[in-house]
Parts: C-alpha cells; structure tokens; sequence
C-alpha cells in the first residue's frame, strides 16, 4: 500500500461495522450442519430444520439416498492449528459446490465459527489474487468439482432472527413469568466468532449485537446487560478439548456467571455451539471447584424457539442433555412437562423425515 | 470600486477568524466575517481554562479571551459581523469574488478566508466505550464545559447519572483517532495536551482525586506543555500506557475500564465515577458542501488541501480562497492566533499585486 | 503374535496395539478396518454401523491413519500446496511470514497499544502471557527470537476466540497470525519443546481422526462423561442411552442421515481425502507424525502410550 493511500481516510470505518437486518436473505437455504451440535447437543440442530419447515422455508443439505455428502468445514482443525488453510479453501469450496449442484446460493451454517470460517474464505479470495483460479484448479483435481462462491453466507440465528415476528405469532407460551406477568431476564450471550472475527457481517456489530437480543423482545423477555457480556466463554479449540487445559474454559465461564449473578437472568441465550455447551456444562464444575451453584440455564436460540412454541421438551427440544435443569424455567413460563418420559425414549416419538 | 477597498471574507468568527480580521484591520483592509452560530467566538468560548505559558497569567477561561479579541475587534469599524448566516455559493475569481449568503444577501469580496475550524469527533462511533448508553461517559469537551465556573455544574465535577460527586475520573487518549480501522490513521495533535490541562486542573481543584490518564503517547509537543505534563504528574495524575479497549457500566453506576498496562505487559482494570474520552478532530460538519460551494479540492485526510503546503501554507486550491486555523487541523490557540496574522499578510499581498 | 500372512479375525484387530499393528500389511490393517467400518447391524432405532464405536480413537484407527497418510503424502504429483509446506520446513519463520497464506495478511504494523492485550482473555488467566509479545517477536524480524517464541508454551495459550480482531486500530488479524505460527512450528518439529506444543499429537488424532475417517472434527463419543467429569452426574445419566437419546430427536447416532453422529458413504470420505491432501496438510500430519515417533522412542514408550501421554500433560 503506498504512502499517499495509507493516508487516505474516508472518516468512515473501511468496512461496514454491521450488516443490516435487509441483507439476511429470508429464503432457500443450504443447511450446513455442525459437529458440536451433532455431538452434544443434537436436538438443536434438528430444531433448526423443524423451524425452517415450520415458517415454510426452502432448504436442503447434499445426500445420496439416505446417505449425507456434508462434511464439517475444517473450522475446529483449522483454529486448532491441524489443517492448512488451503485444505479448508477446499473443504470449503466443496461444500459451497454442493449447495450449487442443488441449486442454492445462500449458505445457512448451524455453527458460527463455521459461519466465520465460510466468510474467511470468501474473504481471501478477495485478498489474494490468483487464489479463486488456483483453488478451482484444485478442487476439480481432487473431486472433480467446481468453485461457486456463494451470494449470501449467514449464521441460522440469522435466519431466525430475521423471521423472529413471524416465529412470534406462531409461539404459544412467551418468555414471561406467568405468576407475576413479568418480562423474564435474559443474558444475551453471542458467540465470538459470530459478532467478533467478522462484525460487517453480523446485526448490530461487535459490540451490541441485536441477534439475540432482538429474539429476547419479541418473544417477550427483557435483556439484561452486564459487565462481561462480551466476554469470551472460553471454549478456545484446544483449550477445551485437551484436557489439562480445560482450566481456561472453567475460568471464563466463572467470571462471566459471576459478573451476570447481580442481574439475576433467568436464561442464558446462545447461538454458537460452544458457548450452548460449555456455559451450561461447566457450572457443574465451577460448583465442584468454588461451592456456588449459579443454576441459570442455557439454551439455544433454536431450543427456547421449539420450547415457546410448545413442542416437546424432551423429543425435540433436547433439554434431558443440558447439565442445569431448564425445567424450573419451564415451570416459570408455563410450559408443561413429564419428567417420567425425560430419559425414555419413546419409539412412537420419531423424528420427521426430509425429502430430498 | 478598486480591489484594495473592496472587503475580504471572512468564513467562520471563532478566534481564528476574529484574528484575521483583526490583523486585516490593522492592515487597513476591511471584512465581512460570516458566522453560522449567534455569536463570535467559536468553541474557545467554553474552554475552561486556556494553555498555561510560562510566566503569562493568560486568561482565566475562554470566554474572557473571546471578549477580549473581539472587544478590540469591533473597536477597529472595519469590521461587518452577519451571524447566523452560511454561503450558499460564489461567483467569479480572485480578486472580484461576489459572495452568495444563506439571507440573500450578495457581498462583493477581494478574497475569501476559511476559518471554520473543525467538529469533534462522535464517540457514538466506538460503540465499546459505551458513550450514549453509559450516562456517566462524557467527552472532553463536555468536560471542559463541566470544568467551567460558568458551566452547568459550576465548575465541580459531577456524575451525570446522579449528581454524586466525581473522585475518580479517567480520562481517555486517542478516541476517534490513530484509528486505520474507523478511517481516521490521522493523530489529532492537541489532545494530548488538553487532556493533561484537564488532567492538571482537576488534580488543583481536588488532590485527593484520581485522575488516571490512558494513552499511547503523550504527545505535549508545544511550549510549556511537556512542563505542563510534568506538572500534571506531581500534582498527582497517574498515566497508563495503554489504549483503553472498553467501558463497562456496573450495578452502582460506576465504570470498569479496560486496558493493557503495555509498560508492564498486564491487563489493567479500574474503576471510575466517570470516564472522559479526549475525542480527536474531524473537519468542520458541512465541509463536503463548503469544499464545492469554494470550488476549493480537499487533501486525503479530509481537511481542506493547502496545496503549496511549504511556501504558502494557507493557499487553497484556487486564486483567492485562503484557509487558516483549525480548518487545516486542530491546534492550539496560539497557532490560531499566529495562522490569523500570516494568512492576512498573504492576502494583502496577493490583493495588492493584483491592483497594480 | 499377528503376522502379514496369516488372515487375522476383525475382533483380533480391534485388540492389536502399536506394536502388533506396525507388523501387519496396509491391506490387513487398512483393509480391515474398512470393512468394520461399514458392516451394518440392526439396532431399536433402525440400521447401524456397531463397529465405528470400537474404532474410533483405537490404535487400530491410528496405525491405518498412519499408513494412509504416508502413502498419499508420498504419492506423486505431489500437489503444489504439500510441496509448498515441505519447502517451508526447510525456510526461515521470516520467509513463513511473507510467503505464507494466512501469515503474510494477517500483520501489517503495530503501535502497542495494547488494546488486543486488553481485551484478550487468555491474557487474563495466564500471567506469563501477552499477545503483543507475539507482535514483538514478529516485528522484530529476528530469527532466533522467533524461534524462541515458537519453541516456548507461549503460543499456545491463545483460544482463538477473535477478541483482539474488531478493535485493532491497524487492522492486524492477529488470531490468524498465531494460527498460522502455531503450524509452522509443528512443521519444524519445535512444538516438542513445549508441553502445550506436543499436545498437538494428541489433537491430530483426535480432530485428524474424526475429520479423515468421519467427516466431522467431533464424534460424539468424544464426549463421554468419563472424560468430561466437569460435565456432572446429569450428563452421566443421558449418556446411558446417548444412541437412543440422540436417535429420539432426529440424529443419526452411526447411522446413514443427515444430523448429529452421521456416518458419512466412502465416496464422501474419499473427496474430503482429496481436499485434505490438495490442501497440503499431509505435510503437517506426516511433520507431527515423525516428530512424535522420535520424541516417544526418546522416552522409550510406544507410541499408543504417547498419544495418551501429551493428551494428559501440562
């Protein structure tokens, strides 16, 4: 860059510091899925279809029969230092030419490191020239496909944020205590890959991001700020996964619980994989390690959806997984439950099937 | 009428362009200065306290100075002030200019002198430093006005949220500027030092005080100032290197801030009853409009271009249209004052070779 | 004791350890876990693949990862970005920082003002640790202090969470920086010098493994409560029927499907091997693979044994 345009300065950030609710496209999705929800917490990722069905929505993933062609897009290994980032331009590129093959353009990604990880490749090839060529050389090398970058990559919370009033009409309970009629106190507590690494492309920016926040008001809850709210919760790749350093993850969880106590949520709402897992897991551990029990339950923003819109806590909404018990929530809300069919599973209770 | 006798414009009557009329009258030349507020002065008019210099008392405030410069300004009769009024455009050249003004007024004019001087920047802008959501996040020039006897606390600081009294107060380097990410690379020069002049005034008024300074340089450049910075110090002022990350507002409506104390490579944390953020320059709020009503170029960092920087500092790019002041950069009074004078001598010679 | 020539039964397999496996043919090895692999049974919740349960984190898996790894690093044409990442074992960390991807964007200059420092959470916690020491050792272009950097535990302790990225006023990636640095030290054998370092082994059989051989980072398996006691009694108690329990929502616990615990065709695996080695990180993997090798021979343990052990250091 030469002297005169290091210089140069519009008074305007060089890039947009949020995207706008307009840019979200509403419509005709490429679902990729995620691995930490498909390992954890299964029934989230299920719910994000079951919500796309429900507001009529199209969306596909890639399979042969029964069979599923999606892969996970490498953003674990790659921020786990394992994989180069060219394997992950491929990796990517592959899953962006099986929403071309069918016939989508917009990508849906379940998880938001995978949603950073998507837009860091759309990225580079605008940083690096040749690399698009190079990368299609590749990728026809390796599988025989072709590179398609996709006109809109979005997170699902996205997509649920943009149809949040047309979930509200849908919903049969709010986010209110039904004894006293008030707003129930919700922590908004959005992943770090969603609203740091790429804050153009995330509502309301990095700091007051509005993707969570604007579900909790139309749904009825009130959100509470709090000093650590940007706080990472400390999931960190490798800092969570091996072991002797899960401290770290213990660590970042107890200081966001203990600068959220004072406010006295009710729920902490997630949209990113890790912090769904570990903000509710890890109270186990801090309770072990320091005697305090916070009590405050996560959920994710598809979990409380398939909640207030009253479908089954257990089939569907999953919440038998969670280490802090939701059902005292539900108790608050109003939403009713059957503890005798929490670890039974019921063969009559399927899952619906998607045609592709 | 001949070119000598007809009067120069003057844009702007803060001091800068006070100055130049005054030093244009003693040159025997008479203007019209044009002032878009209801009175002469500019932002000087709030300053609590001006630069100290050694042994000059200087003025108790910055509405004595304002007085005193145009006091002696309107006493000259060379002088026509028409407030409240902007221009809307120009007709011809150097040195037979008709001015267009925002009343219909149409003012025959030799040359054309810019001194609108510059905007503060909107912290609004740096969403984590909380300024509009946090009450008790002000900005220096709010602070300045704070500070003053004449002002809404009478001079003692106090939290806006509720009145209390401010014991600890941290003040804020470098918002809005040294920034490649918001568009501003640019260092806005005076910050630095009023910061510490704020800094140095508190510590007088209240030794008991914390004053705690977050910057990344310190940059008292002018005379007396590094005295001044040193002043600051004794008195009781702690300097953090470090470039403030955030503001937090916590329960009893203090603030956390957040930096790097980058000379012992720690994280540093504090609390403070108020944060003042020392927000850097911006060009003058209309300067786009005025840039092709002048039909004057603007350089890459947003300002008017003085185009033979060296030679001619306040030659604009085109005969006859001159800039002076802070409209080229913050700066201190005193450059002001200095501007005012050498860009009159400029104009009088230019107008004076072209009659002959 | 097992031998290349005489068939071995798939139960026998799945017993082996380092030792008995390295003495096996790529065909028994390879091929047998391949048809573990894919040998469906039935189960309450319709057809699975039992076997992925028993193979996943085994030596068995490992030893064959091994085999597969080497014979398509060593396969030609080599592709440019494996041989690209051979070359830079080879190069200076200042020729890493200029030539690399990721590396020669991700830093331009810096003015220490320590906001990345501020905000970084790792920063919190370890006191020994500063992300702008990483800047320093960069800007200083001095190669013996960034080998220094590299070969400390120092890089390691950043979580990747991007808190430094939205407010650097010089718009460094400096996540992607220490990304990128942590790769090259694995290239050049120095993450054996740092606790943190060498527990990469453990990650590339744990991510590598469910990556290569299912197509995700994460199986659930990985999850086990008897490696999450932080996870408490309550995860212990759904995990008495995870397959159930994660079949009743709509997953696909080692079946064919769409969601969560999916077993992904061959045809998938085998274009996901492709990108991996077009992507060059066979060098990586096959860089990791010797170095670890060479350290366990040093402690004299196999290498089953050091895979548990970097797993649990530090």
């Amino acid at each position: 860059m030469d002297a005169r345009a290091a210089h140069t300065c519009l008074h305007q950030p060089r890039k947009p510091t949020e995207m706008r609710e307009e840019e979200i496209p509403t419509d005709r999705f490429f679902l990729p899925p995620s691995c930490i929800l498909g390992a954890v917490n299964p029934s989230t990722e299920v719910c994000i279809a079951r919500l796309y069905d429900l507001l009529g929505l199209t969306w596909r993933s890639a399979s042969v029969g029964p069979r599923s062609q999606c892969t996970c897009c490498s953003a674990i290994l790659s921020h786990g230092d394992i994989v180069t980032p060219e394997t992950t331009l491929l990796t990517v590129a592959r899953i962006w030419a099986l929403a071309h093959e069918q016939g989508l353009d917009h990508l849906s990604t379940a998880c938001v490191t995978s949603a950073a990880v998507h837009l860091e490749c759309r990225e580079t090839y605008e940083h690096e020239p040749g690399l698009a060529e190079k990368v299609d050389r590749w990728l026809q090398e390796a599988c025989g496909r072709r590179l398609h970058i996709p006109k809109a990559i979005v997170h699902c919370s996205d997509v649920v944020y943009r149809h949040r009033n047309a979930l509200a009409e849908r919903l049969r309970y709010r986010l209110v205590d039904r004894r006293t009629g008030a707003p129930l106190k919700v922590v908004d507590h959005v992943g770090c890959h969603y609203g740091k690494v790429f804050p153009e492309r995330a509502v309301g920016g990095a700091e007051d991001c509005d993707v969570l926040a604007g579900l909790v008001r139309a749904w009825g809850g009130v959100r509470v700020d709090y000093p650590e709210r940007n706080h990472c919760c400390g999931m960190g790749f490798r800092q969570c996964m091996i072991r002797p350093n899960r401290g770290y993850t213990m660590a970042c969880v107890l200081r966001k619980l203990e600068s959220m106590a004072p406010y006295e949520p009710d729920l902490i709402l997630t949209n990113c994989p890790g912090c769904n897992l570990f903000l509710d897991k890890e109270q186990h551990a801090v309770h072990e390690l320091t005697g305090k029990w916070f009590d405050i339950p996560v959920l994710s923003y598809t979990e409380l959806a398939a909640l207030l819109l009253g479908w089954d806590p257990y089939a569907v909404a999953g919440i038998q997984a969670k280490t802090v018990p939701v059902e005292p929530l539900l108790d608050r809300i109003g939403i009713p439950y059957d503890k005798d069919r929490m670890y039974v599973p019921d063969p009559t209770e399927k899952a619906p099937t998607h045609e592709h | 009428m001949s070119t000598e006798s007809l009067p120069i414009l003057v844009l702007g009557g803060g001091v800068t362009g006070m100055q130049v009329a005054g030093v244009l009258a003693s040159l025997g030349h008479r203007t019209v200065i044009v002032e878009q507020a209801d009175r002469l002065g500019g932002r000087v008019r709030r300053l609590s306290r001006t630069f100290p210099f050694f042994d000059d008392v200087g003025f108790h405030d910055g509405l004595e100075f304002v007085s005193s410069l145009e006091r002696d300004l309107l006493a000259t009769g060379r002088v026509e002030v028409r407030l409240q009024t902007q221009l809307s455009a120009i007709e011809g050249n150097f040195p037979n200019f008709t001015a267009v003004l925002s009343d219909g007024a149409r003012i025959a004019a030799s040359a054309i002198v810019v001194c609108t001087g510059f905007t503060p920047y909107d912290p609004a802008g740096l969403p984590e430093y909380g300024y509009g959501k946090i009450p008790n996040v002000i900005t220096a020039p709010e602070l300045e006005w704070m500070l003053n006897p004449r002002g809404p606390t009478q001079g003692q600081l106090r939290r806006p949220s509720d009145g209390k009294p401010v014991k600890r107060l941290a003040i804020v380097f470098c918002v809005g500027s040294r920034n490649r990410r918001i568009g501003a690379p640019f260092c806005s020069r005076i910050c630095c030092s009023f910061s510490t002049k704020q800094a140095t005034t508190v510590m007088e008024r209240d030794p008991s005080a914390l004053v705690a300074c977050f910057y990344m340089d310190v940059r008292t450049y002018d005379r007396g100032f590094e005295e001044m910075y040193s002043l600051a110090q004794e008195r009781g002022a702690k300097y953090i290197r470090g470039r403030v990350s955030a503001c937090r507002a916590l329960p009893d409506g203090s603030i956390t801030v957040r930096a790097e104390n980058t000379l012992i490579g720690r994280p540093f944390s504090g609390e403070f009853d108020m944060v003042s953020l020392s927000t850097g320059m911006r060009p003058c709020h209309d300067v786009e409009r005025l840039a092709q009503v002048l039909g004057v170029e603007r350089a890459p960092d947003g300002f008017f271009l003085c185009s033979r920087w060296f030679r001619f500092p306040h030659d604009s790019s085109r005969d006859g249209v001159f800039i002076a002041g802070c409209a080229t950069g913050m700066k201190p009074i005193r450059n002001c004052m200095v501007d005012g004078a050498s860009v009159a001598a400029r104009v009088v010679a230019l107008i004076r070779a072209a009659s002959t | 004791m097992p031998d290349r020539d005489r068939p071995i039964s798939p139960g026998e397999l799945c017993s082996l350890g380092y030792d008995a496996l390295r003495r096996l043919s790529d065909e028994q090895v390879v091929g047998g876990y391949e048809a573990l692999r894919d040998q469906p049974g039935p189960s309450a919740h319709g057809t699975v693949y039992p076997n992925i349960a028993r193979l996943h984190q085994s030596p068995l898996e490992r030893e064959k990862d091994r085999r597969e790894v080497w014979n398509r690093a060593a396969s030609t044409p080599v592709p440019e970005a494996q041989a690209f990442y051979e070359e830079a074992k080879r190069r200076p960390v200042t020729w890493w920082l200029q030539h690399q991807l990721v590396a020669k964007h991700a830093f331009k200059s810096c003015m220490y003002c320590g906001v990345c420092t501020a905000r970084c959470p790792a920063a919190q916690f370890y006191e020994e640790y500063n992300p702008r020491m990483v800047v320093d050792a960069v800007l200083s272009q001095d190669e013996e202090r960034l080998e220094g950097l590299l070969r400390s535990d120092l890089l390691w302790f950043c979580g990747q969470c991007g808190s430094c990225k939205p407010c650097c006023p010089r718009e460094n990636n400096l996540m992607g920086l220490i990304s990128s640095l942590r790769m090259l030290c694995q290239l050049k054998g120095w993450h054996l010098c740092s606790v943190r370092g060498r527990q990469q082994y453990f990650a590339r059989h744990l991510w590598g493994a469910n990556f290569w051989n299912r197509g995700c980072s994460l199986y659930f398996r990985n999850a086990a409560p008897e490696g999450h006691p932080d996870f408490g009694p309550r995860w212990a108690r759904y995990w008495r029927a995870v397959e159930a329990q994660m079949a009743r929502v709509g997953a696909s616990p080692d079946q064919d499907g769409l969601f969560g615990g999916r077993k992904l065709p061959p045809e998938t695996l085998e274009e996901l091997r492709a990108c991996v080695h077009h992507g060059g990180t066979l060098a990586l993997w096959t860089a990791v693979e010797e170095a670890a090798m060479a350290d366990a021979g040093r402690r004299g343990v196999d290498l089953d044994a050091y895979w548990t052990l970097v797993g649990s250091e530090g």
